[in-house]
């Protein structure tokens, strides 16, 4: 009898939040969905904007660099942080303190980082006076089709590699240490303790780690807006620089929420399989 | 502590020289926002010591900061992201008490499709979402800057699992004394809550803080800007001086890395904190 009394009160207690998921997530996907489904100047839903964008030069170069840049950044930016969190999985002194400077340009705006950077790139700024030291000549950067790329990655590395190592380290401390002492004994070396005990005990936070970032590295944003605005050449042009663009430089809505549409289903199955992946382990 | 060994050193040593790595641009930032505009360019090439260690101090750069445009773009982000955790708490604490504590047809539902819907990233439905906000003549307002922020479910969530362990016998003897739901929640899980409460506040005001794409498309207005925005546009406008634009950079990055220091001492503090009652 209080169970509907019950329900009523949550109600109350869960409108806002409700209203928010509503107005927030929802209508929006729903919106994009609509605009994405008319055509300009349509009264009747069609798939146009979805053949227009997958015929469009500009949007299937935005494809391809998204694509390329996924398959270097995540692998790099995973081998990056477990490297890290092995070295800082430790009983030294001000382990603590070390940690944290890794994970302070996560802290900072990825807007404030990127400007930083684009001094940094200028060719007369930190960068170039540093490969001075070594002898080497004065690079292009974010000026270069050849280096751009490879320049955001560097800086979205910069940013985000200390977070994933973060979540790493909790994942090595999970392990128990009964393992290592079992596999000592049987002789392993350093190599093979990594091999047969951290990297199999750390495929769970492995597996969050690497979808997770997959997901944020696909909605970079800042730093290409900042640094190179999707070029030169469109050597840059990550997908959400090119919904963007389309949206607020074109003024083609309905282009911009076809994109929207292909980047959250991309996303939400990223997401799913994670569960999935997740899900499996934990029956074990 | 470990024994010191040669292996010990040596890993050390990589240690310090990985956070080199890290800590250099943001060390650059500092200096540089505490030179003369002459001197930020002039002893990088070829590296001396004058490179990491100014050899003229100003405070120039900071107080121009706080005289020239820079100073409103920093009110409106602190505003944004003060009123975002009060709103913000107080949209997802009762949300996150009526998933844990109030036992009704169809939580386990509605939780579901409260965290499923959060999955879809923010970024990811911006532009949708500012037609929606135009609409409503939202552009270039504070509601528009902070609404987005107020409903969050990794707020909801983290409150969720904290008020679930706030063990059941405490809120059926608020019951028999005669306790409503609300005098529950407001005078039993809140005052309980409070570090939870602040990790939720903490993350509300970082997602603000660092908000770039969603305050570049709703507030774009010389006297709506917030701050990360208007860094990046100053950044390439000629007539700012690198000093301004470093002070700047400095002061939106003390804010947060504050918040991750204080952050961990604030978590061991917490745990003496909950012996003593006050």
């Amino acid at each position: 009898m209080s169970k509907w009394r019950n329900f009523a009160v949550a109600m109350i207690f869960l409108l806002p939040a409700i209203l928010s998921v509503v107005v927030l997530r929802l209508w929006p996907a729903l919106l994009a969905l609509h605009q994405s489904l008319l055509a300009p100047r349509a009264t009747v839903y069609s798939l146009d904007n979805y053949t227009y964008i997958f015929t469009d030069p500009v949007f299937l170069n935005s494809v391809w660099i998204t694509l390329l840049y996924s398959v270097i950044v995540n692998p790099l930016q995973i081998a990056i942080s477990l490297g890290l969190a092995l070295l800082m999985n430790n009983k030294l002194p001000l382990t603590g303190f070390w940690r944290s400077i890794v994970l302070l340009p996560v802290a900072i705006p990825q807007s404030v980082s990127a400007v930083v950077w684009a001094v940094a790139f200028r060719p007369d700024g930190l960068l170039n006076s540093l490969l001075a030291v070594f002898g080497i000549g004065p690079q292009r950067y974010i000026t270069s089709p050849d280096q751009a790329l490879g320049s955001i990655i560097l800086v979205v590395s910069w940013i985000g590699v200390g977070y994933w190592m973060t979540m790493l380290i909790a994942g090595l401390q999970d392990i128990p240490k009964s393992l290592y002492e079992a596999i000592t004994i049987d002789g392993a070396n350093a190599w093979q303790r990594f091999r047969y005990v951290t990297l199999p005990q750390l495929r769970r936070p492995l597996t969050f780690v690497l979808v997770a970032d997959t997901v944020a590295n696909f909605l970079v944003f800042a730093p290409v807006n900042i640094l190179t605005n999707g070029g030169p050449q469109g050597s840059t042009d990550l997908v959400m620089n090119e919904i963007y663009t389309s949206a607020f430089i074109n003024g083609d809505p309905g282009s911009a929420s076809a994109g929207t549409i292909v980047l959250v289903a991309l996303v939400l199955v990223i997401v799913l399989v994670q569960f999935r992946l997740m899900g499996d382990r934990g029956e074990h | 502590m470990e024994r010191i060994t040669p292996r010990s050193v040596l890993h050390m040593a990589v240690i310090i020289a990985v956070a080199l790595v890290f800590v250099l641009p943001l060390y650059w930032l500092t200096i540089s926002s505490l030179r003369p505009e002459d001197d930020i360019f002039r002893y990088l090439n070829p590296f001396g010591p004058w490179t990491f260690i100014p050899n003229r101090v100003t405070f120039d750069n900071i107080i121009g900061l706080w005289t020239g445009a820079f100073a409103r773009a920093i009110f409106n982000s602190l505003f944004v992201a003060i009123v975002t955790v009060i709103v913000g708490l107080a949209v997802c604490a009762p949300a996150a008490f009526a998933l844990a504590a109030i036992e009704f047809p169809g939580r386990s539902l509605i939780f579901t499709a409260m965290i499923v819907s959060f999955l879809i990233p923010f970024d990811a439905i911006a532009v949708p979402l500012f037609y929606i906000m135009r609409g409503f003549s939202l552009q270039n307002t504070y509601a528009g800057l902070i609404l987005p922020g107020v409903g969050n479910g990794l707020t909801v969530f983290l409150l969720r699992q904290f008020f679930m362990g706030i063990p059941k016998e405490l809120r059926e003897a608020a019951m028999i004394d005669g306790m409503g739901w609300f005098q529950i929640f407001w005078r039993i899980y809140l005052p309980l809550s409070v570090p939870a409460l602040i990790s939720a506040g903490l993350i509300m005001f970082i997602f603000q803080w660092q908000a770039y794409l969603w305050p570049l498309l709703i507030a774009p207005s010389n006297d709506m800007k917030v701050a990360p925005v208007a860094l990046a546009q100053f950044s390439t406008e000629y007539h700012v001086s690198f000093g301004i634009i470093f002070a700047g950079a400095m002061f939106l990055s003390l804010i947060p890395m504050a918040i991750l220091v204080g952050f961990q001492q604030y978590f061991t503090g917490s745990v003496a904190a909950t012996g003593s009652k006050e």
